[in-house]
C-alpha cells in the first residue's frame, strides 16, 4: 500500500513538471495565433489588436496559473481558434482515435499473443522460423506503406476488393455506429498488423527467455507437459514484462496514429493536435498535450502497479533489498 | 475555359481508346508474369533446403555442448539456443518469395484498376438531393469578421453571407443585396439602392440600416480588411431601401471591396457566436461545422432572393492529404473535387464516361519574392539573374500544364493585366553573366535561402534549387510552417527567398507599402498606383496600374513563377459547380448532380 | 549503503571473481533467466575483445537470417558510400517535362515529381538514413544507459526524480517531439536525431528497468557491494551486462525504428528537409501519387521494410550471439 501512495504522489509530481514543460516550451515556439488569423495583408496594428483581444500580451506567470486554475476546476480552456472549448474539441476527436488505439490494439493482442505463444511452442522449425519471418517483416513495414498497401487491396473505390472506406469518418458520428466502425476498420488494421508483429516479437522473446529458465523445468518436473507448463506457468511470468511493452505502445501508437490519422483522413487527436500547433492555437495545443501525458502517465501509473504486483520476484526483490 | 476543356475532351477520346485495346492485354501479362513467378518459386525454395542442410551439420555440432550443459531435453534447447535448426532457411526464402508474390499481385491489380472502364446502363435521371464537395484548405471557425483566410470566403460569402455588391466569376462587380447604385461625378459619393423584402435566415428584416451597421463596425472595430476600405469618410442609411457611402477621396477599387468581405451584411439585432454559427442572408444556412474537417450547409428555407439553392444539402469536406482527396471521389464519398492536383487528375482525365476535369482561371500568383533590403539579393543583378535562370515553362510542365506563365504583379482576371513575360525569357547565358559580373560562378556559389511554408510541397523548390545551380546559386531550400513563415519572412523580414501562393486578387497595393515584407520601394510604382485609384473610369485606372506593373516587373523584388489554375475534377453529373475564382469565390446555388438511377 | 557516485578502492577484478563464484550458485538455485552472465566474459582485454568481435561475427555468419542481415547491412554501407561519389544521374538533372517518367534505360526505376532520377535519390537517401540510424541509436544507447543507471541508483532522490521524469517524459510520443522541435528548427535531419534519441532512450531505460533492478537487488551485488565495490562499478560489472541483451535488441529494433521513423516524420513534414535525399523523402513524395504512379511508391517502401527486418533480425541474431549461454564459442575466447 505504501508503494502504491507513494507512486501516486510520484505521478502527480510528473503531471506538475510535465505542464510546466509543455508551457514552457509552446511559449519558446515562433509564430502566434494573433498572425495567423490576421493573415498575409494584415498590417501589425491589426495583429496587435488581435492579440490583446485574446489575452496574449498578458505576462506569462499569469497566463499559466491562470490555465492551472482553470485545469483545477477542471475546465480546459477555450480555443482561441475555433472558440469552442477544449474539452469538447478532444471528446469529438478521442471518439475517433480512442476506438481506432482501442482496435488497434485489440488487432495487436490477438495477432502477438496468439502467434507469439504459438511460435513459441511450435515444435517444427518451418513452422517457428515461418512465424519468425512474419513477425520481423511485420514489424518492418512503415505504417505509411502498410497503410498504402492495405487502400490498395481494400479500399473502395481504390482497392482490388474494394469493400472498406479507406477516406474519413463519417460526419454523423458514432450514432451512425456501422460506418463509424467500417471507416476504422482499415486504420485499426494498419496500426494492428505492425503492433501486433513487434508484441509478437515481445511475446515470443518473455517467453521464451521464462521457458529457458529453471522455472518451467520445476514445472515440468511436477508433471506438467510443455504446453501446460508454457502455458500455466510461463506466461503468468511473462505477463509483467509483456504489461510494460503494451502500456508503452499505447504512447508508441499514438505516434503511428498520427500519420494513419492523416493517411485516411480522420479527424482524431493527432490530425488535430497537427492542425492547432501549426495554427501556434497555444492554449488548446497545451491542453491537449497536458491531457495526453497525463492519459499517458496513468497508463505508466498502472502499468507499473500491475507490474509489481503481477511479478512475485520482483516483489521479494524489493522487499529484501528494503530489509 | 472552352479552348481548355475542348484540348481535355481530345485528350480523353483518344486515351480511352488506347485504353480499351489494353486492357485484355495487360490482364494477360500478369498472368503470366505471376505463373513465372511462383515457377521460380517452387525452384529456390528446393534449393534453400538443400544448402541449408550443410549449414545445419556444421551448427549441431557446436550447440550441442551448450544445450548439454544448461539446459534439460534438446527439444527445449531449440527454442533460443540452436534457433539456426532445420527448415529455418527454408521458411525464409518461403516467405521472401511470398512477399515479392504480394507486392507484384499489388502491382498488377493496381495496373489492372487504373485501366478498368466502368460500364454505364442507360436509365431514368435522378437530382440528388444532396452533393458532397471535397476541398483543401479548411477554415478553423467561421468568424469572417475576424479570421483571415481565403477558405472563409469559398464558402460562407454568396452562400451564408452577401454583400452589398458581389462578383461574377470574371472577377467583374455585379449587383447583390443592392440592385444598382450611382456613383457622383467627382466619384466620392455612392448611393446604393436595395432589393426590397430582404431577410436573414433567423427571419430578421435585412435593409439599409442593417448595411449601415455593418459597414460601420467593420470600421470601429477594425475588422478584417477594414483597411481596404481606403479613404472610408461614412455610411448611412437614407431611407429603409437606400444607403449612402461618402469618401474622403476617389477610390477606384471600392466597389470591388464591397463585393468582398468589407461589404458583407450581418444582422445587427443577432447575437451568437460567430465563430462556431453563422446567421446570414444567402441562400444557405450553416447546419454543423466540424472545424478542420467539413460544413454541412442547408437551404435556407427564408431565403428572400433569385439565388435559390438548386440542391437541399451540400456538405463541403476538407482534405489535407491530396491522396485522401483523390480517393474519396474514386469512391464516391464526394462528387466535386476543387482542387485536384492535376497531375493525380490523370485517371479521372481518361474516365471521361464518369468524370469531368477542367481548369479554371485564378488571381493566385506564385511569388519567389526576393529581399530588396537582403543582404546578398539588394543586388540587382543578382535578382534579374535569377529571373533569367527560371524555366517557367519547365515549371509548370512539371505540374501539369494548366497553370499560365506570369510576368508579373497582376494576373489576367485583376484589373491592369498585361503579359509582361517577355521582360525575363528564360535565358541561362544572360543569367550567367550577370551573376559573374556580381562575382559569383558556379565555383564560387553564391549561398541562399528559400523559405516557404510546407503546403506546398517539396518539388518547387527542389526545382529551383537545380535550375539555380548552374548559374551560381547555391539555394538553400527551408520549408516551414505556415506560422513560421508568418513570423520569420512576413513580420520580420527575416529572409533572402520566399515563395508563397498570393491568392488575392486586387492586392497590387503591396507592392506600395515600403513596410510590407518585400521590402520594395519605388515612388513611381506609387505615383502610378495612387493616381489609378483616384481614376475616374477604369480603363484608365486599368492603364495606370499596368504601368505600375510593368516597373515592379522590370525592378525585379520577386519572380512570379506562374499564375495558378484550379484544376477541378467532378463526377459527369455535376453541373453549375463554378470553375473559376473557385478557392476564393464558390457560389454553390446553382450546384446539381444528376444520376442515373437503373 | 554507500550512494552510487562514490568512490571505492577496491579492486574491481576482485568483485568479479567473487560475482563469478556466485553466478554458479544463482543459476543452480535462481534459475538463469535474468542473471546469466558468467563475470569471465566481462574481464576481457583488448585482444580478447577483438577475438570476441570475431566469434560474434562468426556466429552470426553461420545463421541463414544472419548472413541475410549482414549482406543487407553490408550493402547499405556500400551503397551510402558509393554514392557520395557517384550515382546514375546527378540527383539535381530535373526535368519538368519528363515528371513521373516510366523506368527506362537512363532512369531504372523512373523520374519522380520533379524528373529526377528515382533510383539515383534512392541510392543517396541510403547515406542519409544510415546516418539517421547510427546517431539515434547513439543518442538513444547513451541516454537510455544512462538514465536506466539513475533510475536503480541507490541514492533514493536521484532514483525517484529519474522515475518521475522518465515516467513523465516518456508519456511525449516521438512524433510529436520531433514535431515540436521541428517549430524553431525547421524540418531537418536533427529533429529526426534528436526526437528518436530522446524517444528510445526513456523507452530504452524503461524497458531495461525491470532487469537492472533485478540485478541491483539481487544478492551478489550486496555481496559485491559489501566487498565495498562503488556504485560505478556494480553499474558497469553487474548491471550493465545483465541487461546488455535488452539493451542490444532495444537497440537494434530502435535503429529499423528510427528508419521507420524517419520516413513517418517526413510525411508529416517534420523530417528530412527538401533537398535532402532520403527514403522517406522518396516515400512522402510519392504518397500523394499512388493512385497514379503506384510503382514509385513501392521501392522507397521495400527497400525500408528490407534494411529494417535486417535490422530486427540483426539484433535478434546479435543477441544470441554475444550471450555466452547461447553461444558457447564466444566463452572459450
Amino acid at each position: 500500500m505504501r508503494f502504491v501512495i507513494r507512486r501516486f504522489l510520484l505521478f502527480v509530481a510528473a503531471l506538475l513538471a510535465i505542464s510546466v514543460v509543455i508551457f514552457a516550451a509552446l511559449r519558446i515556439l515562433p509564430g502566434d495565433v494573433a498572425s495567423v488569423m490576421a493573415g498575409l495583408n494584415a498590417p501589425p496594428e491589426r495583429v496587435a489588436q488581435l492579440r490583446s483581444q485574446m489575452g496574449l500580451d498578458r505576462p506569462l506567470i499569469v497566463q499559466y496559473f491562470s490555465w492551472m486554475g482553470g485545469l483545477l476546476h477542471g475546465d480546459f480552456g477555450t480555443s482561441l481558434l475555433t472558440g469552442r472549448s477544449i474539452s469538447s474539441m478532444v471528446a469529438m476527436r478521442a471518439s475517433v482515435t480512442f476506438p481506432l488505439i482501442v482496435l488497434g490494439l485489440v488487432v495487436a493482442l490477438a495477432i502477438g499473443l496468439t502467434l507469439g505463444v504459438v511460435a513459441t511452442l511450435a515444435t517444427r522449425p518451418a513452422v517457428r522460423s515461418a512465424f519468425h519471418f512474419v513477425a520481423i517483416v511485420g514489424g518492418a513495414i512503415p505504417a505509411l506503406w502498410g497503410g498504402l498497401l492495405l487502400i490498395l487491396l481494400f479500399g473502395r473505390g481504390t482497392g482490388l476488393l474494394g469493400i472498406l472506406p479507406s477516406q474519413g469518418f463519417p460526419e454523423a458520428g458514432w450514432s451512425s455506429f456501422g460506418s463509424a466502425l467500417a471507416s476504422l476498420v482499415l486504420p485499426a488494421l494498419t496500426v494492428g498488423i505492425i503492433d501486433g508483429a513487434s508484441l509478437m516479437r515481445y511475446t515470443r522473446s518473455a517467453l521464451g527467455d521464462v521457458m529457458n529458465s529453471g522455472y518451467i523445468d520445476q514445472a515440468m518436473a511436477c508433471g506438467y507437459t510443455r504446453r501446460q507448463a508454457a502455458l500455466k506457468v510461463g506466461l503468468r511470468l511473462a505477463t509483467p514484462q509483456l504489461v510494460s511493452v503494451v502500456g508503452l505502445m499505447f504512447a508508441g501508437m499514438i505516434t503511428g496514429v498520427m500519420v494513419i490519422e492523416s493517411l485516411f483522413a480522420l479527424p482524431g487527436i493527432g490530425a488535430g493536435l497537427i492542425t492547432d500547433l501549426g495554427n501556434r492555437d497555444l492554449i488548446a495545443v497545451q491542453s491537449e498535450l497536458f491531457m495526453l501525458a497525463a492519459f499517458f502517465l496513468f497508463v505508466g501509473f498502472l502499468v507499473d502497479l500491475l507490474h509489481r504486483f503481477l511479478d512475485p520476484r520482483l516483489k521479494h526483490a524489493v522487499q529484501g533489498g528494503a530489509q | 475555359m472552352p479552348t481548355n476543356s475542348g484540348a481535355y475532351g481530345e485528350n480523353d477520346a483518344t486515351d480511352s481508346k488506347a485504353t480499351g485495346n489494353n486492357e485484355n492485354e495487360t490482364a494477360a501479362n500478369v498472368a503470366g508474369s505471376s505463373a513465372n513467378v511462383s515457377d521460380n518459386a517452387t525452384n529456390t525454395g528446393s534449393t534453400g533446403a538443400n544448402a541449408n542442410h550443410d549449414a545445419e551439420a556444421k551448427n549441431t555440432g557446436s550447440t550441442d555442448e551448450t544445450l548439454n550443459a544448461h539446459v534439460k531435453g534438446t527439444s527445449v534447447g531449440n527454442v533460443s539456443g540452436g534457433t539456426g535448426g532445420h527448415g529455418k532457411k527454408k521458411g525464409w526464402t518461403w516467405a521472401i518469395v511470398a512477399a515479392v508474390v504480394v507486392v507484384a499481385l499489388i502491382a498488377a491489380f493496381v495496373v489492372i484498376r487504373n485501366n478498368r472502364k466502368a460500364s454505364i446502363a442507360p436509365a431514368q435521371v435522378h437530382t440528388a438531393d444532396s452533393v458532397t464537395i471535397g476541398l483543401k484548405l479548411a477554415p478553423t471557425n467561421l468568424d469572417i469578421r475576424n479570421q483571415s483566410g481565403s477558405s472563409l470566403d469559398q464558402v460562407l460569402v454568396g452562400n451564408v453571407y452577401e454583400g452589398l455588391v458581389a462578383r461574377d466569376s470574371q472577377n467583374k462587380v455585379v449587383p447583390g443585396l443592392a440592385k444598382s447604385w450611382e456613383k457622383s461625378a467627382d466619384g466620392m459619393s455612392y448611393t446604393f439602392h436595395l432589393n426590397r423584402g430582404m431577410n436573414f435566415s433567423n427571419g430578421d428584416k435585412l435593409d439599409a440600416s442593417d448595411v449601415a451597421w455593418s459597414i460601420n463596425e467593420l470600421v470601429a472595430k477594425h475588422y478584417h480588411d477594414s483597411e481596404a476600405l481606403m479613404n472610408f469618410k461614412s455610411v448611412t442609411a437614407t431611407d429603409a431601401d437606400t444607403v449612402k457611402l461618402d469618401l474622403t477621396a476617389p477610390y477606384a477599387n471600392l466597389l470591388w471591396e464591397l463585393a468582398c468581405r468589407p461589404g458583407l451584411v450581418f444582422d445587427k439585432n443577432a447575437n451568437y457566436d460567430m465563430k462556431t454559427q453563422a446567421v446570414g442572408s444567402g441562400p444557405y444556412t450553416v447546419a454543423k461545422f466540424v472545424p478542420n474537417d467539413s460544413i454541412t450547409l442547408k437551404a435556407n428555407p427564408k431565403y428572400w432572393g433569385t439565388h435559390k439553392a438548386a440542391t437541399s444539402t451540400i456538405v463541403l469536406r476538407y482534405f489535407g492529404d491530396d491522396n485522401a482527396a483523390v480517393n474519396a471521389l474514386k469512391s464516391g464519398d464526394v462528387q466535386v473535387l476543387a482542387p485536384v492536383t492535376e497531375n493525380l487528375a490523370e485517371p479521372f482525365v481518361k474516365d471521361n464516361a464518369n468524370y469531368r476535369v477542367a481548369a479554371g482561371d485564378d488571381t493566385d500568383k506564385f511569388v519567389l519574392a526576393m529581399n530588396s533590403k537582403g543582404a546578398k539579393t539588394s543586388d540587382l543583378r543578382v535578382r534579374q539573374a535569377i529571373r533569367y535562370a527560371i524555366d517557367h515553362k519547365q515549371l509548370i510542365a512539371s505540374r501539369g500544364g494548366a497553370d499560365k506563365p506570369l510576368g508579373g504583379p497582376i494576373p489576367s482576371l485583376d484589373p491592369g493585366y498585361q503579359d509582361l513575360t517577355g521582360l525575363y525569357p528564360h535565358n541561362v547565358e544572360k543569367a550567367k553573366a550577370l551573376m559573374k559580373e556580381a562575382g559569383y560562378t558556379p565555383d564560387h556559389p553564391l549561398e541562399l535561402r528559400l523559405t516557404y511554408a510546407n503546403t506546398y510541397g517539396t518539388e518547387l523548390g527542389d526545382q529551383l534549387r537545380s535550375q539555380l545551380k548552374p548559374i551560381g546559386i547555391d539555394l538553400k531550400v527551408n520549408v516551414v510552417e505556415f506560422s513560421t513563415w508568418l513570423q520569420d519572412v512576413l513580420k520580420n523580414k527575416d529572409y533572402d527567398l520566399s515563395m508563397v501562393d498570393h491568392n488575392e486578387s486586387h492586392d497590387f497595393s503591396q507592392w506600395t507599402q515600403d513596410s510590407y515584407y518585400y521590402n520594395y520601394s519605388n515612388q513611381k510604382v506609387k505615383d502610378y498606383y495612387n493616381q489609378a485609384m483616384a481614376a475616374s473610369s477604369d480603363s484608365q485606372r486599368d492603364a495606370l496600374l499596368a504601368k505600375a506593373a510593368r516597373v515592379v516587373s522590370e525592378d525585379a523584388p520577386a519572380d512570379w513563377l506562374f499564375n495558378y489554375r484550379i484544376t477541378t475534377a467532378m463526377k459527369s453529373g455535376v453541373s453549375g459547380f463554378p470553375l473559376n475564382l473557385n478557392q476564393t469565390l464558390l457560389p454553390l446555388y446553382n450546384v446539381r448532380y444528376m444520376t442515373q438511377v437503373k | 549503503m554507500t550512494s552510487k557516485d562514490e568512490c571505492s578502492t577496491t579492486d574491481t577484478n576482485q568483485a568479479s571473481r567473487e560475482s563469478t563464484n556466485m553466478s554458479q550458485d544463482i543459476v543452480s538455485s535462481v534459475g538463469n533467466s535474468v542473471i546469466q552472465p558468467s563475470g569471465k566474459v566481462f574481464k576481457s582485454t583488448k585482444a580478447r575483445s577483438s577475438n570476441k568481435l570475431t566469434v560474434v561475427l562468426r556466429s552470426i555468419w553461420q545463421r541463414g537470417e544472419g548472413k541475410f542481415a549482414l549482406i543487407v547491412l553490408a550493402l547499405w554501407v556500400a551503397v551510402s558510400l558509393v554514392s557520395l561519389v557517384w550515382t546514375p544521374q546527378s540527383l539535381w538533372a530535373t526535368d519538368g517535362y519528363h515528371v513521373w517518367a516510366k523506368p527506362s534505360a537512363a532512369h531504372w526505376l523512373g523520374t519522380d515529381g520533379t524528373g529526377a532520377d528515382v533510383f539515383s535519390w534512392l541510392m543517396a537517401g541510403a547515406r542519409t538514413n544510415l546516418f539517421i540510424a547510427i546517431l539515434a541509436v547513439v543518442f538513444a544507447g547513451a541516454l537510455g544507459i544512462l538514465l536506466m543507471g539513475a533510475m536503480v541508483s541507490r541514492n533514493s532522490a536521484l532514483s525517484n526524480v529519474s522515475v518521475v521524469a522518465v515516467d513523465a517524459l516518456i508519456s511525449i510520443p516521438t512524433a510529436l517531439i520531433a514535431l515540436i522541435l521541428a517549430v524553431p528548427m525547421g524540418a531537418s535531419v536533427a529533429v529526426i536525431i534528436i526526437a528518436c534519441g530522446i524517444g528510445y532512450g526513456l523507452n530504452l531505460a524503461r524497458i531495461a528497468r525491470p532487469q537492472a533492478l533485478l540485478a541491483a537487488n539481487s544478492d551478489y551485488v550486496a555481496s559485491s557491494l559489501s566487498y565495498g565495490a562503488s556504485g560505478f562499478s556494480v553499474m558497469l560489472h553487474h548491471i550493465l551486462p545483465n541487461a546488455m541483451p535488452t539493451i542490444m535488441v532495444q537497440l537494434s529494433l530502435s535503429a529499423g525504428t528510427a528508419v521507420l521513423a524517419e520516413s513517418g516524420l517526413t510525411y508529416l513534414g517534420v523530417g528530412v528537409p527538401s533537398g535532402v535525399p532520403s527514403w522517406g523523402h522518396s516515400l512522402a513524395t510519392s504518397v500523394k501519387f499512388i493512385n497514379v504512379y503506384p510503382l514509385t511508391v513501392l521501392w522507397p517502401g521495400l527497400i525500408v521494410t528490407v534494411v529494417v527486418v535486417a535490422l530486427n533480425v540483426f539484433g535478434d541474431v546479435l543477441r544470441d550471439a554475444i550471450d555466452p549461454v547461447t553461444n558457447p564459442e564466444l566463452r572459450e575466447v
